[in-house]
Protein backbone atom coordinates (compact mmCIF):
# COMPACT_ATOMS: atom_id res chain seq x y z
CA UNK A 1 0.00 0.00 0.00
CA UNK A 2 2.69 1.97 0.85
CA UNK A 3 4.36 1.45 -2.57
CA UNK A 4 0.95 2.04 -4.48
CA UNK A 5 1.00 5.64 -2.45
CA UNK A 6 4.28 6.75 -3.49
CA UNK A 7 3.91 5.49 -7.33
CA UNK A 8 0.81 7.79 -7.32
CA UNK A 9 2.34 10.46 -5.51
CA UNK A 10 4.65 9.87 -7.94
CA UNK A 11 2.60 10.35 -10.83
CA UNK A 12 0.83 13.35 -9.60
CA UNK A 13 3.81 15.50 -8.59
CA UNK A 14 5.55 14.86 -12.33
CA UNK A 15 2.76 14.48 -14.72
CA UNK A 16 -0.89 16.10 -15.47
CA UNK A 17 -2.27 13.14 -17.86
CA UNK A 18 -4.14 14.26 -20.84
CA UNK A 19 -6.08 12.04 -22.92
CA UNK A 20 -6.40 13.53 -26.39
CA UNK A 21 -8.23 11.54 -28.88
CA UNK A 22 -6.10 13.07 -31.94
CA UNK A 23 -2.48 12.16 -30.45
CA UNK A 24 -0.35 9.32 -31.26
CA UNK A 25 0.81 9.59 -27.40
CA UNK A 26 0.66 12.46 -24.64
CA UNK A 27 2.68 13.52 -23.00
CA UNK A 28 5.69 13.98 -24.35
CA UNK A 29 7.56 15.32 -21.90
CA UNK A 30 7.33 14.88 -18.25
CA UNK A 31 9.34 14.73 -15.12
CA UNK A 32 8.35 12.76 -12.00
CA UNK A 33 9.92 12.89 -8.29
CA UNK A 34 9.82 9.64 -6.78
CA UNK A 35 10.85 8.56 -3.16
CA UNK A 36 11.47 4.43 -4.35
CA UNK A 37 13.41 3.07 -6.68
CA UNK A 38 10.98 3.24 -9.10
CA UNK A 39 9.27 6.26 -11.09
CA UNK A 40 5.69 5.96 -12.71
CA UNK A 41 4.65 7.40 -16.15
CA UNK A 42 1.05 7.31 -17.72
CA UNK A 43 0.97 8.18 -21.33
CA UNK A 44 -1.56 7.96 -23.72
CA UNK A 45 -1.49 6.39 -26.87
CA UNK A 46 -4.34 7.36 -29.29
CA UNK A 47 -5.02 5.97 -32.83
CA UNK A 48 -5.61 8.42 -35.32
CA UNK A 49 -6.85 6.20 -38.46
CA UNK A 50 -10.08 5.02 -39.32
CA UNK A 51 -9.37 1.69 -38.48
CA UNK A 52 -8.39 -0.70 -35.34
CA UNK A 53 -4.09 -1.15 -34.77
CA UNK A 54 -1.84 -3.01 -32.90
CA UNK A 55 0.22 -0.31 -30.92
CA UNK A 56 3.28 -1.58 -28.78
CA UNK A 57 4.71 0.53 -26.08
CA UNK A 58 8.43 -0.09 -25.64
CA UNK A 59 10.44 2.09 -22.92
CA UNK A 60 14.40 2.78 -24.38
CA UNK A 61 17.75 4.83 -22.78
CA UNK A 62 19.04 7.64 -24.35
CA UNK A 63 21.04 5.55 -26.53
CA UNK A 64 18.30 3.85 -27.81
CA UNK A 65 19.29 0.34 -25.68
CA UNK A 66 15.62 -1.21 -23.77
CA UNK A 67 15.35 -0.56 -20.57
CA UNK A 68 13.43 -3.09 -18.19
CA UNK A 69 10.27 -0.89 -17.71
CA UNK A 70 7.08 -2.67 -16.15
CA UNK A 71 4.65 -2.04 -19.07
CA UNK A 72 1.00 -2.02 -18.40
CA UNK A 73 -0.08 -3.10 -21.23
CA UNK A 74 2.82 -3.22 -23.65
CA UNK A 75 0.54 -4.33 -26.59
CA UNK A 76 -2.46 -4.03 -27.58
CA UNK A 77 -5.22 -3.05 -30.14
CA UNK A 78 -6.71 -0.17 -30.11
CA UNK A 79 -10.05 0.97 -31.76
CA UNK A 80 -10.35 4.09 -34.04
CA UNK A 81 -9.80 7.24 -32.94
CA UNK A 82 -9.60 5.93 -29.42
CA UNK A 83 -6.95 6.31 -26.52
CA UNK A 84 -6.06 4.63 -23.57
CA UNK A 85 -3.80 4.70 -20.79
CA UNK A 86 -0.82 2.76 -20.53
CA UNK A 87 1.36 2.71 -17.05
CA UNK A 88 5.02 2.65 -17.43
CA UNK A 89 6.78 2.03 -14.07
CA UNK A 90 10.53 2.48 -14.79
CA UNK A 91 13.73 1.63 -12.13
CA UNK A 92 16.32 3.81 -11.42
CA UNK A 93 18.75 0.92 -11.37
CA UNK A 94 20.73 2.30 -8.27
CA UNK A 95 20.86 5.84 -9.99
CA UNK A 96 19.40 9.24 -8.32
CA UNK A 97 18.04 10.49 -11.82
CA UNK A 98 17.40 8.53 -14.98
CA UNK A 99 16.03 9.37 -17.92
CA UNK A 100 14.05 7.44 -20.69
CA UNK A 101 11.94 7.73 -23.72
CA UNK A 102 8.82 5.70 -23.76
CA UNK A 103 8.09 5.31 -27.28
CA UNK A 104 4.25 4.36 -28.75
CA UNK A 105 5.28 2.15 -31.54
CA UNK A 106 2.60 0.33 -34.69
CA UNK A 107 2.79 -0.64 -38.16
CA UNK A 108 -1.12 0.16 -39.27
CA UNK A 109 -0.42 -0.98 -42.89
CA UNK A 110 1.73 -4.25 -42.49
CA UNK A 111 2.98 -6.83 -45.05
CA UNK A 112 3.25 -4.32 -47.92
CA UNK A 113 6.81 -4.46 -49.68
CA UNK A 114 8.22 -1.28 -47.87
CA UNK A 115 5.92 -0.63 -44.75
CA UNK A 116 6.63 2.16 -42.26
CA UNK A 117 6.80 1.83 -38.47
CA UNK A 118 5.40 4.89 -37.09
CA UNK A 119 7.30 5.80 -33.51
CA UNK A 120 6.21 8.65 -30.94
CA UNK A 121 8.55 9.19 -28.28
CA UNK A 122 8.09 11.00 -24.92
CA UNK A 123 11.16 12.40 -22.93
CA UNK A 124 10.84 11.47 -19.23
CA UNK A 125 12.84 12.49 -16.34
CA UNK A 126 12.54 10.63 -13.20
CA UNK A 127 14.30 12.21 -10.38
CA UNK A 128 14.52 10.00 -6.94
CA UNK A 129 13.87 11.84 -3.68
CA UNK A 130 15.73 10.74 -0.47
CA UNK B 1 -40.36 56.52 18.93
CA UNK B 2 -42.60 54.96 16.45
CA UNK B 3 -42.81 57.83 14.59
CA UNK B 4 -39.13 58.72 14.56
CA UNK B 5 -38.61 55.10 13.00
CA UNK B 6 -40.95 55.46 10.32
CA UNK B 7 -39.50 59.03 9.68
CA UNK B 8 -35.95 57.85 9.59
CA UNK B 9 -36.70 54.50 7.49
CA UNK B 10 -38.57 57.04 5.09
CA UNK B 11 -35.69 59.32 4.88
CA UNK B 12 -33.09 56.31 4.09
CA UNK B 13 -35.40 55.53 1.20
CA UNK B 14 -35.32 58.62 -0.17
CA UNK B 15 -31.82 59.33 0.34
CA UNK B 16 -31.27 55.74 -1.60
CA UNK B 17 -33.29 56.61 -4.28
CA UNK B 18 -31.33 57.89 -7.76
CA UNK B 19 -28.31 55.99 -6.64
CA UNK B 20 -26.85 53.96 -9.18
CA UNK B 21 -25.90 50.24 -7.94
CA UNK B 22 -22.28 50.03 -7.54
CA UNK B 23 -21.20 47.82 -9.85
CA UNK B 24 -17.86 45.18 -9.46
CA UNK B 25 -15.83 43.76 -12.12
CA UNK B 26 -13.79 40.69 -11.68
CA UNK B 27 -11.53 38.98 -14.22
CA UNK B 28 -11.72 35.22 -14.98
CA UNK B 29 -8.48 34.03 -15.90
CA UNK B 30 -7.71 31.16 -18.31
CA UNK B 31 -4.09 29.01 -18.53
CA UNK B 32 -3.35 26.52 -21.08
CA UNK B 33 -0.16 24.89 -21.33
CA UNK B 34 0.34 22.61 -24.62
CA UNK B 35 3.55 20.49 -24.25
CA UNK B 36 5.09 19.50 -27.42
CA UNK B 37 3.19 16.69 -29.25
CA UNK B 38 3.37 14.87 -32.56
CA UNK B 39 1.29 12.98 -34.49
CA UNK B 40 2.06 10.38 -37.74
CA UNK B 41 -0.20 9.38 -39.68
CA UNK B 42 0.86 6.48 -42.46
CA UNK B 43 -0.60 7.06 -45.87
CA UNK B 44 0.74 5.12 -48.09
CA UNK B 45 3.55 2.15 -47.62
CA UNK B 46 6.53 2.60 -50.05
CA UNK B 47 6.87 0.40 -53.11
CA UNK B 48 10.65 -0.17 -54.14
CA UNK B 49 11.47 -1.23 -57.83
CA UNK B 50 15.25 -3.17 -59.11
CA UNK B 51 16.97 -0.76 -61.01
CA UNK B 52 18.35 -1.91 -64.75
CA UNK B 53 21.76 -3.03 -63.17
CA UNK B 54 20.02 -5.05 -60.52
CA UNK B 55 22.29 -3.64 -57.79
CA UNK B 56 19.59 -1.25 -56.42
CA UNK B 57 16.34 -1.96 -55.23
CA UNK B 58 14.64 1.47 -54.20
CA UNK B 59 11.47 3.64 -54.16
CA UNK B 60 13.40 6.36 -56.15
CA UNK B 61 14.22 3.49 -59.30
CA UNK B 62 11.48 4.24 -62.09
CA UNK B 63 8.52 2.39 -60.99
CA UNK B 64 9.31 3.09 -57.40
CA UNK B 65 7.48 5.05 -54.85
CA UNK B 66 7.88 6.94 -51.40
CA UNK B 67 5.86 5.96 -48.56
CA UNK B 68 3.82 9.23 -47.16
CA UNK B 69 2.67 10.15 -43.95
CA UNK B 70 1.15 13.32 -42.33
CA UNK B 71 3.19 15.09 -39.74
CA UNK B 72 1.36 17.29 -37.25
CA UNK B 73 2.76 19.03 -34.47
CA UNK B 74 3.35 21.52 -32.07
CA UNK B 75 6.93 22.41 -33.01
CA UNK B 76 9.65 21.56 -30.14
CA UNK B 77 10.26 17.94 -31.45
CA UNK B 78 12.76 15.81 -33.49
CA UNK B 79 11.76 13.95 -36.58
CA UNK B 80 14.49 10.83 -37.84
CA UNK B 81 14.52 7.77 -39.31
CA UNK B 82 15.90 4.33 -38.04
CA UNK B 83 18.37 2.59 -39.79
CA UNK B 84 16.85 -0.48 -41.13
CA UNK B 85 16.87 -3.81 -38.92
CA UNK B 86 13.88 -5.99 -40.25
CA UNK B 87 13.91 -7.08 -43.63
CA UNK B 88 12.96 -10.50 -45.81
CA UNK B 89 14.51 -11.41 -49.00
CA UNK B 90 14.39 -14.16 -51.02
CA UNK B 91 16.30 -17.24 -50.23
CA UNK B 92 17.67 -16.95 -53.61
CA UNK B 93 19.57 -13.66 -52.33
CA UNK B 94 22.56 -14.56 -50.17
CA UNK B 95 24.55 -11.34 -50.46
CA UNK B 96 24.52 -8.40 -48.17
CA UNK B 97 22.95 -5.28 -49.30
CA UNK B 98 22.77 -1.75 -47.56
CA UNK B 99 19.57 0.18 -46.49
CA UNK B 100 19.42 3.54 -46.59
CA UNK B 101 16.47 5.11 -45.43
CA UNK B 102 15.64 9.08 -46.15
CA UNK B 103 12.89 11.16 -45.80
CA UNK B 104 12.07 14.87 -47.10
CA UNK B 105 9.17 16.86 -45.74
CA UNK B 106 6.79 19.57 -47.77
CA UNK B 107 4.20 21.96 -46.44
CA UNK B 108 4.72 23.98 -42.99
CA UNK B 109 8.21 22.75 -42.69
CA UNK B 110 10.34 21.70 -46.21
CA UNK B 111 13.12 19.34 -45.19
CA UNK B 112 15.37 18.32 -47.86
CA UNK B 113 15.80 14.41 -48.38
CA UNK B 114 17.73 13.67 -45.43
CA UNK B 115 18.79 10.17 -43.33
CA UNK B 116 19.50 12.67 -40.40
CA UNK B 117 17.25 13.76 -37.51
CA UNK B 118 15.70 17.21 -37.63
CA UNK B 119 14.46 19.79 -34.99
CA UNK B 120 11.31 20.74 -35.95
CA UNK B 121 10.54 24.09 -33.53
CA UNK B 122 7.55 25.27 -34.92
CA UNK B 123 3.97 24.15 -35.36
CA UNK B 124 2.06 22.88 -38.78
CA UNK B 125 1.11 20.42 -40.67
CA UNK B 126 3.34 18.53 -42.90
CA UNK B 127 3.49 15.30 -45.48
CA UNK B 128 6.74 13.26 -45.04
CA UNK B 129 7.96 11.17 -47.59
CA UNK B 130 9.88 8.38 -46.48
CA UNK B 131 12.10 6.44 -49.28
CA UNK B 132 14.36 3.79 -48.60
CA UNK B 133 17.17 2.17 -51.31
CA UNK B 134 18.81 -1.17 -50.80
CA UNK B 135 22.38 -1.55 -53.01
CA UNK B 136 24.78 -4.16 -53.77
CA UNK B 137 28.16 -3.79 -54.18
CA UNK B 138 31.17 -5.75 -56.16
CA UNK B 139 29.05 -8.01 -58.50
CA UNK B 140 26.39 -9.12 -56.23
CA UNK B 141 22.52 -8.56 -57.87
CA UNK B 142 19.07 -8.66 -56.26
CA UNK B 143 17.76 -11.81 -56.85
CA UNK B 144 14.45 -12.59 -57.90
CA UNK B 145 11.73 -12.64 -55.51
CA UNK B 146 9.56 -10.73 -52.45
CA UNK B 147 11.58 -8.47 -50.98
CA UNK B 148 10.46 -6.49 -47.63
CA UNK B 149 11.88 -3.88 -45.25
CA UNK B 150 10.43 -1.65 -42.63
CA UNK B 151 11.35 1.91 -41.95
CA UNK B 152 10.95 3.66 -38.49
CA UNK B 153 9.94 6.97 -38.92
CA UNK B 154 10.35 8.52 -35.23
CA UNK B 155 9.07 11.75 -34.20
CA UNK B 156 9.75 12.69 -30.22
Amino acid sequence: MTRFGTLTAALAVGLIPVAAAAQSMSPMRGEVNSFTDVFAVRVYPANPYDQKIKVEIHVYDQDFQPVAARISPSAFQLGSQASRPVLVVVPFGGAAERKVRICTESIPFPNQQTQIRAQICGKFFGHRKS
Amino acid sequence: MKLFRTAFGAALLVACLDKPALATTQNVIFNGTISPTCTLVIATNGTMTVSPDLQTLSSHNSGGSAGTVTLTTTGGVSLSVDPVTTTTVPAADTTSTTWTPTYSSAGAHSIVETGSATAISTPGADLVSVHLAGTKGGSNRFANGNYQATVTLRCE
